[in-house]
């Protein structure tokens, strides 16, 4: 650990050491990367809500990176913690836990017998150069500060690669974690999936509860193949002092098909990407997602449905529940190109407001550019509707019951759309917690 | 009926005034239903009929002004509506409200869970299967989030499975005769009749008097500009059906804007 040591210079740019190490160790092409993502994320200012768009209604000014260090691994207790959730949800997948500098894996046999390549980034770097350099190149290495910050510094990691016609017989939980005061994270998740191959994939981000503050820099990049399936989830319960920046991308070639799942339920602030590129004629993408934010929580995601070939269809739905003095801001754009003839696109997002200081913004668009689609979008904000819980009040339902269930009801709707019926019921139990009054920022750690 | 449960009680409601949105609606309403019976509230549009109805069940929308409202001698006007609704009071909604993501299955079995009347779930399936076969209702509805996407029909029905599955003391059914064919009514009707008696007792609110052909009301009240203002036997609906409110309330009254005191003389007539 090096806490407690003053920074480089007081002008050098957050994890310049770290950085310096990174490139040192990398080799060829992987090196180069690394060298020019950090050039360009040296020159970069951090986002502002003045400047960028983007980051218009969500303010990262008080985030100082050069206050964090890249975390030191996780100790055992969260290990278990977290292998106990893998098992609750999905006790027969393979589990990839990226808690840099470390990468464990673990019950992966049945996978790698069917010849899926489940390893470390780093691993694959090394051994699958052109698979990886394949993968991140969906990418730009200096798309934003904080992709270009993470090509620089991810380590650890975790590769999948599903050869041709395999289809994954249990799921693949990665899981991404860090510990320590002012740890910063890398998570990387990097997933390539050969024609008519397929997967389940559950990218799981959580740190032990509590007000910790810590970084977290997370990349998810899938690359599918023509008629290959992917089926995603994402879970984010990170303890409620940290900061979580992400990007998860999915490209989708001819015919291929995604079914993704969000769950957000942890950090302080929040700001996630969630996009697909339908690149492929007849590429199918079904996104949907909860958020439940409480606290002072503010959570933001931003969608895009990019559809870059005729007769492609996407689907985005998340349903946000707001408490307390929590915000959710949510902006989505459909992004139709002239090419891409009978695209059926459809966004709504829908929120409820469970406090008069929780608010939720809602921006969806919709950018066309060809003459032959079917796209819509559709936004919502409320709070609970008093005839609502006065119809279920006048069958001897209590208030807070009442609520409950018309909260529940509002989030069930999404939730049904979970590909994975475990990963569901752990969210379901997660989300009834979270009504109950108990923030899931974080997950218990009990001491063996 | 097998289930032991509290019997049917008294309702008393005693010179109730009710505003809403600072306008008065029910200006001293007296009204008695006494256990086990079934009474008849019949009166023209406008003239307070569902405000009576949900003021008893508990909207908070409807603030009460004045008067009294007990049920088995408890203060009903104390109460929110749960905690009515947990003392054995059932409000039949005219407009049930949809609820998406809520399934009836889950709602009755929080709502029993409530009321104290928790039951083994096999024994709540086999009741709920019963129950929604007698009122032809489609299994699939078992699942489906409530009253999301029914029919006018379907929802009345809704109700009724709900009653017939909460056994309350006293049901308010608030047009519940509205826009249904005269097979639905029929159905409804029969639902409503097999819980009727020692064990429920039942305000039946109403425009038209085909539905009373089968709940055969122990009496009839005529609601008008917010007061009771003539209870009778069953053949006060008979008479209404036939001669229409006007001769009870009078022509200017029928045709609304009629002021307290001319009402009034009218009352006193039609009493005479």
């Amino acid at each position: 650990m090096i806490t407690g040591s003053p920074p480089a210079t007081p002008a050098a740019p957050a994890f310049a050491l770290a950085v310096e190490e990174r490139i040192a160790t990398a080799h060829g092409w992987l090196r180069d990367r690394r060298q020019a993502a950090w050039d360009a994320f040296s020159t970069m200012p951090m986002p502002s809500s003045q400047r960028d768009e983007d980051w218009r209604r969500t303010d990262i000014a008080k985030l100082q990176l050069s206050g964090f260090q890249p975390s030191d691994g996780i100790d055992e207790p969260l290990v278990n913690a977290i292998r106990q959730r893998r098992d609750q949800g999905a006790a027969d997948a393979a589990l990839l836990l990226d808690a840099a500098p470390v990468t464990r894996i673990e019950q992966s046999d049945e996978l790698t017998a069917a010849g899926v390549v489940l390893s470390s980034l780093d691993e694959a770097a090394r051994l699958h150069p052109e698979l990886v350099e394949r993968a991140l190149s969906a990418v730009g290495v200096a798309e934003s500060p904080f992709v270009a910050l993470w090509n620089a510094m991810w380590s650890g990691g975790a590769f999948i690669y599903v050869p041709r016609s395999v289809h994954a017989a249990v799921p693949v939980w990665v899981a991404h974690s860090a510990a320590g005061h002012r740890g910063a994270a890398f998570p990387a998740t990097v997933v390539l999936l050969e024609d008519n191959s397929s997967l389940t994939l559950v990218d799981d981000y959580l740190s032990a509860a509590g007000l910790n503050e810590m970084f977290s820099d997370a990349l998810t990049i899938v690359v599918a193949g023509r008629d290959a399936r992917l089926d995603h989830c994402v879970l984010q319960q990170w303890g409620e002092g940290v900061w979580h920046v992400a990007l998860h991308r999915t490209v989708l070639a001819q015919n291929a098909r995604l079914r993704m799942f969000g769950a957000t339920l942890g950090s302080r602030l929040q700001k996630a990407y969630w996009e697909v590129m339908l690149d492929g004629p007849g590429a199918e993408a079904n996104i949907s997602g909860v958020v439940f934010g409480d606290g002072a929580q503010h959570l933001d995601h931003q969608s895009l449905q990019a559809h870059r070939a005729p007769q492609t269809t996407s689907r985005l739905k998340l349903k946000v529940a707001v408490r307390d003095h929590a915000r959710s801001v949510y902006s989505g754009l459909i992004d139709v190109e002239r090419i891409a003839q009978q695209t059926d696109a459809y966004v709504q997002n829908r929120n409820l407001l469970l406090s008069h200081g929780a608010t939720a913004d809602s921006v969806p668009r919709l950018e066309i550019r060809a003459n032959d689609v079917r796209c819509g979008h559709g936004a919502t904000a409320g709070h609970i509707d008093d005839d609502h819980r006065f119809y279920l009040m006048a069958r001897g339902v209590t208030a807070e019951d009442a609520d409950r269930l018309i909260v529940h009801g509002f989030l069930d709707d999404a939730l049904a759309d979970c590909p994975h019926p475990g990963v569901a019921a752990l969210i379901g139990e997660l989300l009834e917690k979270e009504l109950e009054g108990n923030a899931q920022a974080g997950i218990a750690v009990v001491d063996a | 009926m097998t289930d032991h449960q509290a019997l049917a009680a008294d309702l008393v409601v005693d010179g109730l005034s009710v505003a809403v949105d600072g306008k008065e609606i029910l200006r001293g309403v007296d009204l008695t239903v006494p256990a086990g019976e079934v009474h008849a509230l019949m009166g023209p549009n406008g003239s307070g009929k569902s405000t009576l109805a949900y003021t008893l069940s508990g909207h908070p929308k409807y603030a009460v002004t004045g008067g009294t409202a007990t049920f088995g001698g408890d203060d009903l006007l104390a109460l929110p509506a749960d905690a009515r609704a947990r003392l054995g009071l059932f409000l039949c909604f005219q407009y049930p409200t949809a609820i998406p993501g809520v399934t009836t299955v889950n709602f009755m079995r929080a709502a029993l869970r409530a009321q104290g009347k928790e039951m083994p779930a096999r024994e709540f399936i086999r009741r709920l299967n019963e129950e929604m076969a007698a009122l032809r209702i489609d299994e699939s509805f078992r699942a489906r989030y409530i009253n999301d996407g029914f029919s006018g029909g379907e929802k009345k029905r809704a109700e009724i499975l709900q009653m017939a599955m909460l056994r309350p003391r006293l049901s308010i059914l608030d047009e519940t005769d509205s826009g249904l064919d005269v097979d639905a009514l029929r159905t409804v009707a029969n639902g409503v009749t097999r819980l009727a008696g020692p064990d429920m007792s039942v305000l039946v609110i109403t425009h038209y008097p085909r539905i009373l052909e089968y709940l055969k009301p122990d009496r009839v009240h005529i609601l008008n500009q917010g007061r009771v203002i003539l209870s009778g036997g069953p053949e006060l609906a008979t008479q209404i059906e036939r001669e229409g409110y006007e001769p009870i309330i009078g022509p200017v009254a029928a045709e609304a804007g009629a002021s307290r005191t001319s009402l009034t003389g009218v009352v006193a007539e039609a009493q005479a």
